[in-house]
């Protein structure tokens, strides 16, 4: 269905204020929508007592809670509350209704049977059930409500999991289908994944067959917790936290519920009840309130002096936790298959639970899914593997694994009969195809609007490549700058590509660039052990021509004769934010954290981050403002010539970074016309959009003059930054820096509203200021902190 | 001294002083507030316009909508005659205490019979240190107490004295507990000139806390000081306020039928180490007695303006001020203190208290940022 005739939704109500209820409405709120959120009225409420304060209630939560499941504070005026029983009208006049209550068939049919009364007829319904079958839950329904209605499930915390899995029948009204796929996909930045009516549908039918599965293996084997999560981890490409750690995560009391449910659903051949029942052990736990973290603690906890402690499975008992050194874990640095194959009890516990979860998923289909990109998008999204389980499988080798189970005289799932030791994706012209279950390959569909690095890769070269960077050829004349250093660092081979790419893509007839990558984040910022090693030699020139260097390059791309559009998501720091402070325009994934946090390391930005946010605080305000003529003085500042200083000073002085994009716009570091994008996937394709709109006639910027206060402004700051050393928030340090910071804000050389001070002299002050504070003891310890142990210093 | 010319105070009037940021005058602009409670007192006073010489406006930040000379832009404002001339005046906390000395001294000099002197401030709308600080860079290394904070001189005093946590506690709580017994009593009703905005009248102090204890604020972590006593509940809340006083001989109120509420007797300012600015009433007050010929036994009436506890208990212990005889309706620290139009509200309360409390004699004195301070004696008449 064409894009433009879907009609929009505009008002949503989620009718159930708990966790998962909470947070769906917060992710709403998030894109800009408003959303009505409902619960029940609290037992025993007096007449004139407050019948929203569940909903109430959990408003208030959302806006304590860490990780935020709101984007920005304001987000949260767009939610209103309300209760079932005066406001089902409120809810039936929505576009569409997602009910979220607790899992009871009873409650909820009641609850559709209420709300079909005051439903308007295009107005849709969905639950967001993770164990009831639709088929159950509209058994009861009339056949209009039952067209409007599908199952939506979102994965906890809906702001951070990208899955929504959605259950839709061949009689659902496919326009309905339609409007809340686009709504989800574009709006809540969700990859709508679709399921099958099946028991816990696709993510939690494996992801709680593969965690009762190393629960249960571990104590079979004897395998302690943290053996355990130390090979199903990052080795194999599972979360960090590996699954114990994630099962505390989650809470172990949601363990039980999801077991009984799925097991009293599945089938009785279904291999899910070889595993047995929940641990006796597990039972007790949640009982003595160990639920997790949200608890006393779970498989590990921490005693009152932060000692961490795990969990010994055959009593129940705590130990010091012992961090041990395992080499099955180790093995996985050459491939997946040594872990696996590791001659150890870490090995055969890793191959057991991998390639019983592996099997497992590979028998499910066609039964879960129409395909395996379905399943291992879900499981990749859903459950933050790294891998789906059929991308393991090819990891592993098809023909490897099914040899393996052969010699074990297990069964093989038809699945990867069908494989016969092919691969289930293969690469086909450039273009990445699945196996289908008809034996033959098929591409990889991918939504209109969604282009990705990851496939271009697949068909070509890079224009200009060297180890740090490349620059792509992305159609229609505009080009992608990737980052790919360790994190996405920057050092001088990131700058040598820059200067190249600036030359290339006018000269090859290219129009735009966009700055983007694949990476968990954009950019940690520059190199810090490169920087770190110059100043422990004493080579401050060096430090000095790599500053310049970058400072120069960024701004190449400022004024390059091309548009420059930044396109980040995740963490964009210090070097990385100063690169997008100097694009023309930024196209930011919601999740973007940007932020110059060069103080945290004793230094100030030195590529440009402090006469950027200069610019935008001062001079471009002052362009919007016109004086009057033959009134105001020609060196007219509005505000004067501190008030975009102090805007400025406490974001670098602090290291200040937004939690979300959206945060970063209310802030100085995205300006009006940047835009957030929702789902990640849209990300390279709305920035190509933003450098094509913008390259008709495009004219780059002019330079910025400054007008600025001097050492009075520098004076004004050290006054401000003394009563927080004496109040103890800053320290003396951090007083320094400070200092440093304002001369280079300020213009302390020369600054005087009746002196123009350029862009570059900031940049030399940026320079000088950095290795002045460079060569300070605190900033080195602060330095070797960082590069130790990841955290910033106070001292 | 010799004064030729009795001047008196003849009326005191302010508007309800409320909380910075968060009270109900903190979306009011000040010179609209200052100007509505000009025309209060011009209105209840029943003057004519046109025999007010001149409008002096006390303000501590004068920029943005208090800058432009607002005194003469509030004579527009509260619709008073053209021929009454504005000019604005700036001793921080001392501004409005100046433009009744100013007055009185241009009175003196035979320069017309009656000013309004007032004083107004919005720390809502415009911060403490100006929209744009620029303290001068030489001054400011060789002399750096020149710019200190004010919580700081505050923790220096209590040092310098021995001033304790529970000491300055106390002397908080017994500020609100007077405050809020003397708005209970209905005392602020005569003094407050209600306030328009939105529709809605604004007409009660919004700092007040009868419920403020030694428990509740002892509770506060130091405001300026880690180490310090010092704490957001013992020092006079950011406020938004004005105050006015009509000044003028005792032959101009006669005529005009009014009461006045007391004369000026002596007036005096003086400075002091800018670290202790909050010592600054001694100095000022012993001058004004000497000028009085008086002596502290002599006055039956104090107001100090209580800028901190810590500061006004140094005042109180050098002056000997007996306390049954201080700030009876509350001070600052209860009633808040809007920068410039604290000397008006304190000086008018002092003539108003003089006349209530039948006394013979009335101090009022404050301390002054920068290091200085200023003080006024009154007489009944």
């Amino acid at each position: 269905m064409p894009k433009n005739t879907i009609k929009p939704i505009e008002k949503v109500c989620v009718i159930g204020a708990g966790v998962m209820g909470a947070g769906i409405a917060a992710q709403i709120a998030n894109a800009g929508v408003e959303v009505l959120l409902l619960d029940i009225v609290p037992k025993d409420t007096p007449k004139d007592g407050n019948r929203n304060a569940i909903a109430e209630g959990a408003i208030q939560k959302l806006l304590k809670q860490n990780p935020a499941p709101l984007m920005t504070k304001r987000a949260a005026k767009r939610i209103t509350t309300g209760n079932i029983d005066d406001d089902l009208k409120k809810a039936g006049q929505c576009d569409w209704v997602i009910e979220a209550v607790i899992e009871r068939l009873d409650i909820k049919q009641n609850l559709y049977a209420n709300l079909d009364k005051f439903r308007l007829k295009d107005t849709i319904v969905s639950s967001n059930t993770s164990t009831i079958p639709m088929d159950e839950l509209i058994a009861k329904s009339k056949a209009p409500f039952k067209k409007k209605f599908m199952i939506t499930h979102f994965f906890n915390p809906p702001r951070y999991m990208r899955l929504l899995e959605l259950v839709t029948k061949n009689d659902t009204d496919p326009e309905a289908v339609e409007r809340i796929r686009h709504f989800c996909d574009y709006r809540l930045g969700k990859t709508v994944v679709e399921c099958n009516d099946t028991p816990g549908f696709i993510a939690n039918r494996i992801g709680t067959y593969w965690l009762h599965c190393a629960v249960t293996e571990a104590i079979k084997q004897d395998i302690d917790v943290e053996t355990a999560d130390a090979v199903l981890s990052k080795p194999v490409g599972f979360p960090r936290t590996g699954v114990f750690g994630l099962m505390d995560m989650v809470g172990l009391d949601l363990m039980p519920h999801v077991l009984s449910s799925l097991s009293n659903a599945l089938d009785k051949d279904d291999p899910f009840h070889a595993l047995g029942d929940a641990p006796k052990l597990l039972e007790k736990m949640i009982e003595d309130g160990y639920t997790g973290r949200k608890g006393k603690g779970g498989f590990y906890r921490l005693t009152k002096d932060k000692t961490k402690q795990a969990l010994n499975l055959n009593d129940g008992s705590y130990f010091d936790a012992k961090r041990p050194k395992v080499d099955a874990a180790k093995a996985g640095k050459k491939g997946m298959r040594d872990v696996l194959t590791h001659d150890s009890a870490a090995g055969k516990y890793a191959w057991t639970v991998i390639s019983k979860t592996l099997s497992y998923a590979a028998s499910l289909l066609p039964e879960i899914a129409d395909t395996i990109v379905e399943v291992d998008d879900a499981m990749k999204l859903g459950y933050n593997w790294k891998y789906g389980p059929f991308e393991m499988l090819d990891k592993l080798g098809t023909e490897w694994f099914s040899e393996k189970l052969r010699a074990e005289n297990r069964p093989l799932p038809p699945l990867l009969g069908i494989a016969n030791g092919q691969p289930f994706y293969k690469n086909i012209k450039g273009v990445r195809h699945y196996l289908g279950g008809n034996g033959e390959y098929h591409p990889v569909p991918r939504p209109e609007g969604v282009l990705l690095l990851e496939d271009i890769k697949r068909t070509q070269k890079p224009l200009l490549r060297n180890k740090s960077a490349s620059l792509w050829d992305i159609g229609d004349g505009i080009t992608c700058l990737e980052f790919h250093s360790k994190m996405n660092s920057l050092n001088p081979l990131t700058m040598c590509l820059i200067n190249k790419a600036v030359k290339y893509i006018p000269e090859h007839g290219y129009k735009g660039m966009v700055i983007y990558n694949e990476g968990a984040h954009f950019s940690v910022g520059a190199n810090l052990a490169l920087l770190y090693g110059a100043a422990k030699l004493h080579i401050w020139p060096f430090i000095n021509w790599f500053l310049n260097y970058g400072q120069q390059s960024y701004n190449k791309l400022k004024y390059a004769n091309f548009p420059v559009v930044g396109a980040p998501s995740g963490m964009a720091l210090g070097g990385g934010c100063e690169v997008l402070l100097h694009c023309d325009g930024i196209e930011a994934h919601a999740e973007t954290y940007m932020g110059l946090v060069e103080a945290g390391v004793g230094i100030i930005p030195g590529w440009g981050g402090c006469k950027e946010l200069l610019e935008r605080a001062q001079v471009k305000q002052n362009a919007r403002i016109k004086p009057l003529k033959g009134w105001v003085a020609p060196n007219f500042v509005p505000g004067g010539p501190m008030a975009g200083v102090l805007e400025v000073f406490p974001k670098i002085a602090m290291a200040e970074v937004p939690k979300s994009a959206f945060e970063a716009q209310e802030s100085l570091f995205l300006r009006k016309a940047d835009r957030v994008v929702m789902n990640k996937d849209r990300l390279l394709f709305q920035a190509k959009e933003r450098a094509l709109l913008m390259a008709e006639g495009y004219t780059p910027p002019k330079p910025p003059v400054f007008r600025l206060a001097g050492q009075s402004g520098v004076a004004a700051i050290k006054l401000g930054v003394s009563d927080y050393v004496k109040k103890g928030v800053a320290s003396e340090h951090d007083a320094y820096i400070g200092e440093v910071l304002a001369g280079v804000l300020c213009d302390g050389k020369r600054g005087d509203i009746n002196h123009e001070t350029t862009e570059q002299d900031i940049l030399d002050y940026e320079r000088a200021g950095l290795i002045k504070l460079a060569k300070t003891k605190k900033t080195k310890a602060r330095v070797v902190h960082m590069l130790k142990k990841g955290k910033p210093l106070r001292n | 001294m010799s004064q030729t010319k009795s001047i008196v105070i003849a009326a005191y009037k302010r508007t309800p002083f409320t909380r910075a940021y968060k009270g109900d005058l903190s979306k009011v602009r000040s010179d609209d507030f200052g100007a509505q409670l000009i025309r209060g007192l011009v209105d209840q006073t029943k003057i004519d316009p046109e025999t007010i010489e001149d409008l002096l406006v006390g303000n501590a930040f004068p920029e943005a909508e208090q800058g432009f000379n607002v005194a003469r832009l509030m004579v527009f404002l509260a619709g008073l005659s053209n021929s009454t001339a504005g000019a604005t005046v700036n001793r921080f906390c001392g501004s409005s205490m100046t433009t009744i000395h100013q007055a009185a001294g241009n009175i003196a000099m035979g320069a017309g019979e009656a000013y309004i002197c007032a004083g107004i401030e919005s720390m809502s709308h415009v911060p403490m240190t100006g929209f744009n600080p620029m303290p001068n860079p030489e001054l400011m290394e060789r002399m750096p107490q020149a710019y200190i904070g004010m919580g700081e001189t505050a923790e220096n005093l209590a040092k310098k004295y021995k001033i304790d946590r529970t000491a300055q506690d106390g002397f908080a709580v017994a500020s609100h507990q007077k405050a809020a017994k003397a708005q209970d009593d209905g005392k602020f009703k005569d003094e407050i000139v209600a306030i328009k905005h939105g529709g809605k009248e604004i007409k009660e102090d919004g700092c007040i806390r009868g419920d403020s204890s030694l428990e509740s604020l002892s509770t506060l972590d130091p405001a300026f000081d880690k180490n310090g006593t010092v704490t957001a509940g013992t020092s006079s809340p950011l406020t938004d306020g004005a105050s006015a006083v009509l000044v003028c001989t005792e032959e101009y109120a006669k005529k005009n039928n009014l009461e006045p509420l007391a004369r000026i007797r002596s007036i005096a300012v003086s400075g002091c180490l800018p670290e202790i600015m909050g010592i600054g009433p001694v100095n000022a007050t012993k001058k004004a007695l000497e000028r009085a010929g008086l002596t502290v036994d002599d006055i039956d009436v104090f107001e100090l303006n209580e800028a901190f506890a810590a500061q006004s208990l140094a005042v109180i212990e050098e002056l000997k001020i007996p306390l049954e005889k201080l700030n009876l309706d509350g001070g600052a620290i209860a009633l808040g203190h809007p920068l410039g139009a604290s000397g008006g509200r304190i000086t008018g309360k002092a003539a108003q208290l003089l006349k209530r409390e039948k006394g013979k004699y009335a101090l009022a004195t404050m301390c002054i940022g920068g290091g200085q301070g200023i003080a006024t004696v009154l007489e009944a008449l």
